[in-house]
């Protein structure tokens, strides 16, 4: 009980205290359903029980603020509806619905003891919150400015922003850098947080060093995956997803989620579900490119034998045409030499013609003139013949003296006269013998003589001539 | 990269190439050097899908200079 002292009455604090407790759990005996900004959670891991800050803002003025309890049994149910439906844990900043009972401690003091949270409250606010994220960059005309950049046909150099353990990053790696088509990519890790409440603040920081070495780099790829569907909501923060909106190379993410889209994927250049739908799409892109260089040299090839084909086509036929117009050009040379033929025949035989007729006329005149000179050459020889006889005769006479005169000569000559005078011819079988040495001793020899012939034999025979 | 054409436009000349013949633009005495042309592109831009030039060693030494 209360003290006097000096008219006063004095409490202990711990019965003023208790007095405030009476007091507060007269007035307040229920529980009260409050909605308010939990600006901490203060999550005490060892003891398990969490001390959340609560405020209530107008126009950025914290205007209330006050502690609560949530012990560790109510964090854990609570916690693990707000994973089911929200797909977010209980975490700072989030605007909560909870159900509480004013609680007053002689030592902690007065604070709200949170006997539940209303998961559906806190869903709709974050839906609102991304809803603003939207509408916000839609009206700065950020939604489709990503989405606006060329991606080079071969995005070849890729910055990947992840976490260098995640499965998802080693699903990318493995079939960008395994692919069968031997296709080359470069990949450069730009290790990060990739959920939570600190995703927007560690991505963006990636990203701006991305931004600094920009020029080696095609593009960008968020690449998350095996980590649940849980902790995306920052992916629906203004700031993150006006940065991804605003950067200069273009961002694909694979960020791996059954859920609604985030507004960075809403305004990245292209959202793919898994990381190994971005490893595909850019694969996908290599393919683009590649087959119609096939396409292309197929093309080439069989246009080339075509033309080719053609132009022969095209050679044989003008050749054709050509032999043809020989042919009919030849007809007509020959026609016309013909024609010409019997033209000059028609000519040459007028020619002849006219040539002969007056031949004929100079051939009567010279024949004419060729008679009369016969005529007194005649007249000249007959003349001349009878001066000629009378010299011919006397000619004739004198060789006729002449030729007697030699005849006697030649008689003169004839063997049988000579051997007549006493001479003789030998003869061996026939043949004359001129020399001794034509005969041996026991040959059989004639000597003719000027009237008989006497047959001797040789006995023997010496050169002393005329013995 | 001096002095070498890149490979868009590389396809893209010779996506033209083809299309030149294709339509029938081309005569048979350009047609071999077209046909030569296009060979080479299609060289460049194949090993383009097989090769890359980047330098991790030139990327981290910009990334540290511009630090602080």
């Amino acid at each position: 009980m209360p003290e006097k002292f000096e008219n006063k009455t004095v409490f202990t604090l711990l019965e003023i205290t208790q007095r405030i407790h009476h007091a507060l759990a007269e007035h307040f005996p229920s529980v009260y359903w409050v909605k308010a900004e939990m600006n901490k959670l203060n999550h005490y891991i060892h003891s398990g029980h969490c001390y959340p800050e609560l405020v209530e803002k107008r126009e950025g003025k914290v205007v209330a603020q006050i502690r609560s309890n949530l012990w560790k049994d109510d964090y854990t149910r609570i916690n693990a509806r707000f994973l089911k439906v929200l797909k977010e844990p209980l975490k700072d900043g989030i605007n909560i619905l909870f159900c509480a009972k004013i609680a007053y401690d002689p030592v902690y003091g007065l604070s709200l003891r949170m006997v539940d949270i209303d998961p559906t409250y806190s869903l709709g606010e974050l839906e609102r919150e991304k809803q603003e994220s939207i509408e916000k960059i839609q009206q700065e005309g950020l939604f489709n400015r990503n989405k606006s950049l060329k991606l080079p046909m071969l995005p070849q150099r890729i910055a990947v922003i992840s976490v260098e353990t995640s499965k998802g990053y080693a699903d990318f790696v493995k079939v960008i850098q395994d692919n069968p088509w031997g296709y080359r990519f470069f990949i450069m890790l730009f290790p990060s947080l990739l959920q939570g409440e600190k995703v927007g603040e560690a991505i963006a920081l990636q990203l701006d060093r991305i931004e600094r070495v920009k020029h080696h780099f095609d593009m960008v790829a968020i690449i998350r995956g095996g980590g649940g569907d849980v902790g995306l909501s920052g992916y629906n923060h203004l700031a993150f997803a006006r940065k991804v909106a605003l950067f200069p190379l273009p961002v694909i993410t694979g960020i791996g989620h059954a859920t609604n889209e985030t507004v960075v994927e809403m305004v990245a250049f292209k959202h793919c579900i898994t990381p190994t739908d971005v490893a595909d799409f850019l694969i996908q892109q290599f393919h683009n490119f590649s087959a119609p260089l096939l396409d292309n040299s197929r093309i080439l090839i069989e246009l080339a034998y075509r033309i080719l084909a053609f132009e022969k086509r095209n050679q044989l036929e003008i050749s054709l045409q050509l032999d043809k117009s020989t042919r009919e050009l030849q007809v007509v040379a020959r026609n016309s030499l013909n024609a010409q033929a019997r033209n000059m025949k028609g000519y040459t035989g007028f020619f002849i013609r006219n040539h002969r007729d007056h031949l004929q006329v100079k051939s009567g005149q010279v024949s004419k003139a060729v008679m009369i000179f016969f005529h007194a050459f005649r007249l000249k020889l007959e003349q001349m013949r009878k001066n000629g006889s009378l010299i011919i005769q006397s000619t004739l006479k004198k060789s006729w003296i002449d030729i007697e005169s030699l005849k006697r000569n030649i008689s003169l000559m004839d063997p049988i006269n000579v051997l007549a005078r006493g001479y003789s011819v030998t003869r061996l079988n026939g043949k004359i013998i001129r020399s001794h040495t034509y005969v041996n001793p026991g040959d059989s020899i004639e000597t003719i003589t000027f009237d008989g012939t006497i047959k001797s034999t040789v006995t023997t025979h010496y050169s002393e001539p005329g013995t | 990269m001096s002095g070498k054409m890149t490979y868009t436009a590389a396809f893209e000349e010779l996506q033209q190439i083809v299309n030149e013949i294709e339509t029938g633009e081309i005569s048979v005495d350009l047609l071999s050097e077209k046909v030569k042309r296009a060979a080479y592109l299609i060289k460049l831009c194949k090993e383009k899908l097989t090769t890359t030039e980047a330098d991790v060693t030139q990327i981290l030494k910009e990334l540290d200079s511009e630090r602080d």
